[in-house]
């Protein structure tokens, strides 16, 4: 009985927001040093440009394996973190297997699957590719090669500045919703109309919480709009010259050639086995 | 002064901008991560805290204040989590702005609570019905002979349509309608100081939605679902690849060659480069 206690204890330590917390940081900070985060985002915008698309155009399953494992390597070089995996698989689930269970449902049979699968193969290649590319990069890289692209200058800086201030806004958030727990009275939850009425009460705390939240990031943002103003942000953004300065950082390696150059070579050979087949 | 419009000057514009990314990145980063849980087909999830760029919407501008959570979103939950989806993500991108957008310019006085409810419930539906109706379309064009599967069509619009009503009726309500009427009439007068800017009144609010909206906002949906058929359809590509795929083992077999030479070629250069170094030091 214990045992049980303490697993149920464990999982649910998992969950908590300081795990979550831990786990999104994991995945935007901690994999730096990766073969693909030292890659040029330049290029890796191109390899997922065609992994991203492809994929959903073709209907030969040869080749759709082949995408697959070549993305899935790519996803393994990249260290994702855990939870994006997982959450990943739900999410592959979730749009077919679902599928498949209802039609199932509505007198479907297994003739339903040899689509289903073919589909399911295209959504895992083209999400494993994002992961690759979105989570194995540093966000400031992937907008210095979003910019490079032209891409509006609102979304380059909207996800450098994301990069710098959600564990800040995360930490804050956890420091109102602790304070609004502690000051608070949780209903008793050992019945079912108890358990019910306690995540009410979660909820109401969480929605209660953004109430400080908002007035707090109300300020900051005015604050970092006006040093941004101080540095002469909204002319810089639309300067050539300083655009030019900021990507001067970007360089083509011969490792990027090297990675470009296998994928070719791998979809080529899917593709030939695809004729042969 | 009373009686100009609540016209933000740019500045105030990104402070909003960046004010509504920012919280609602936040939120749909924590739902991204919190599993949803069904009982039976009904599934309870935290579907999204889109209360908070409706009373960001209805309090500032409306238009920075919805590009700004439909930014958030694909930056916070898509991008730095590594979900990113593609042109799919455009879809959601425009639902979003057209739903907080409509949802701001509904509301002439914050204080009138009715109104409020009404333009919160309002921005939801439109969201989620033009989410709906990309989804049916996605699902039809993303599957292989569609029509010959049995049992299939009819799934899809049931689950869809479900899920509908299932995101209308119990995340519109609950997790829109609720904190929106709390929220709105709190922070009316309170935040808007922080950002340096006046309430909003009857007198200073923007014209009541006109034709042009309308018409805008069909425009992008268009767009959206441009986007969406765009990344599932591609049925001219199909017929290209048979194309290609009859024409024979020769030209793949060709590629092949083409490949592994430039694999070569690239190992040359820098084995090269390599030894220029050592030369170099």
């Amino acid at each position: 009985m214990k045992t049980i206690e303490k697993l149920s204890e464990n999982i649910l330590d998992k969950l908590s927001i300081d795990f979550l917390r831990s786990q999104v940081l994991k995945n935007a900070y901690g994999n730096n040093d990766t073969r693909i985060a030292a890659m040029d985002p330049r290029m890796l915008l191109v390899w997922y440009l065609f992994f991203g698309l492809v994929p959903w155009f073709v209907h030969s399953v040869p080749f759709l394996i082949g995408c697959f494992l070549l993305v899935a390597v790519t996803t393994w070089m990249a260290r994702v973190a855990g939870l994006v995996l997982f959450l990943f698989a739900v999410g592959v689930f979730s749009q077919t297997g679902y599928l498949f269970l209802v039609t199932l449902l509505f007198g479907g049979d297994a003739s339903a699957v040899v689509p289903l699968l073919t589909l399911t193969l295209k959504v895992a290649t083209v999400s494993l590719a994002s992961v690759t590319i979105f989570s194995g990069l540093d966000p400031d890289k992937l907008a210095n090669g979003l910019m490079w692209y032209g891409c509006p200058e609102r979304l380059s800086f909207s996800i450098s500045y994301a990069y710098r201030m959600l564990p800040l806004l995360m930490e804050e958030f956890q420091n109102v919703l602790l304070s609004y727990r502690l000051r608070g009275n949780p209903p008793a939850h050992d019945t079912f109309g108890g358990k019910i009425r306690y995540l009410v009460y979660q909820v109401q705390i969480v929605m209660h919480a953004f109430y400080p939240l908002m007035l707090n990031t109300a300020k900051r943002s005015r604050t970092t709009v006006e040093v941004l103003e101080i540095k002469g942000y909204r002319y810089a953004a639309v300067n050539k010259e300083v655009k030019k300065i900021k990507l001067s950082a970007l360089r083509l390696t011969n490792d990027d050639l090297l990675f470009a150059a296998v994928s070719f070579l791998w979809v080529a050979v899917a593709i030939l086995i695809a004729t042969l087949v | 002064m009373a009686t100009q419009k609540q016209a933000a000057n740019s500045s105030q514009k990104l402070m909003v901008f960046v004010l509504t990314m920012a919280l609602y990145g936040l939120a749909t980063l924590f739902t991204e991560l919190i599993p949803s849980f069904q009982v039976g087909i009904v599934e309870f999830s935290v579907e999204y805290f889109l209360f908070i760029p409706l009373s960001l919407a209805m309090l500032f501008d409306p238009m920075s204040a919805a590009l700004g959570a439909a930014t958030g979103e694909l930056v916070f939950s898509e991008i730095m989590l590594g979900q990113f989806g593609g042109l799919g993500e455009l879809e959601k991108f425009i639902t979003v702005t057209i739903g907080v957008y409509i949802a701001g310019r509904l509301v002439r006085d914050p204080r009138n609570r009715a109104m409020v409810g009404i333009a919160a419930f309002g921005g939801v539906f439109i969201q989620q019905l033009l989410g709906c109706i990309v989804d049916i379309a996605k699902v039809q064009f993303g599957v292989e002979d569609f029509e010959a599967v049995a049992g299939l069509p009819e799934s899809v619009f049931a689950t869809e349509g479900f899920a509908f009503l299932n995101d209308v009726l119990f995340s519109g309500i609950l997790f829109c309608l609720l904190p929106t009427l709390y929220l709105v009439p709190k922070l009316y007068g309170k935040i808007e100081p922080l950002l340096g800017m006046q309430p909003r009144t009857e007198a200073t609010a923007m014209e009541p939605i006109g034709a042009k909206v309308i018409v805008g906002s069909l425009i992008a949906f268009a767009a959206a679902m441009a986007a969406e058929l765009l990344a599932t359809s591609g049925f001219s590509v199909i017929d290209w690849e048979a194309d290609w795929a009859g024409s024979g083992t020769s030209i793949a077999v060709g590629i092949v060659v083409a490949a592994a030479l430039s694999v070569v070629a690239v190992l040359a250069i820098r084995k090269k480069g390599e030894q220029n170094t050592r030369k170099g030091v």
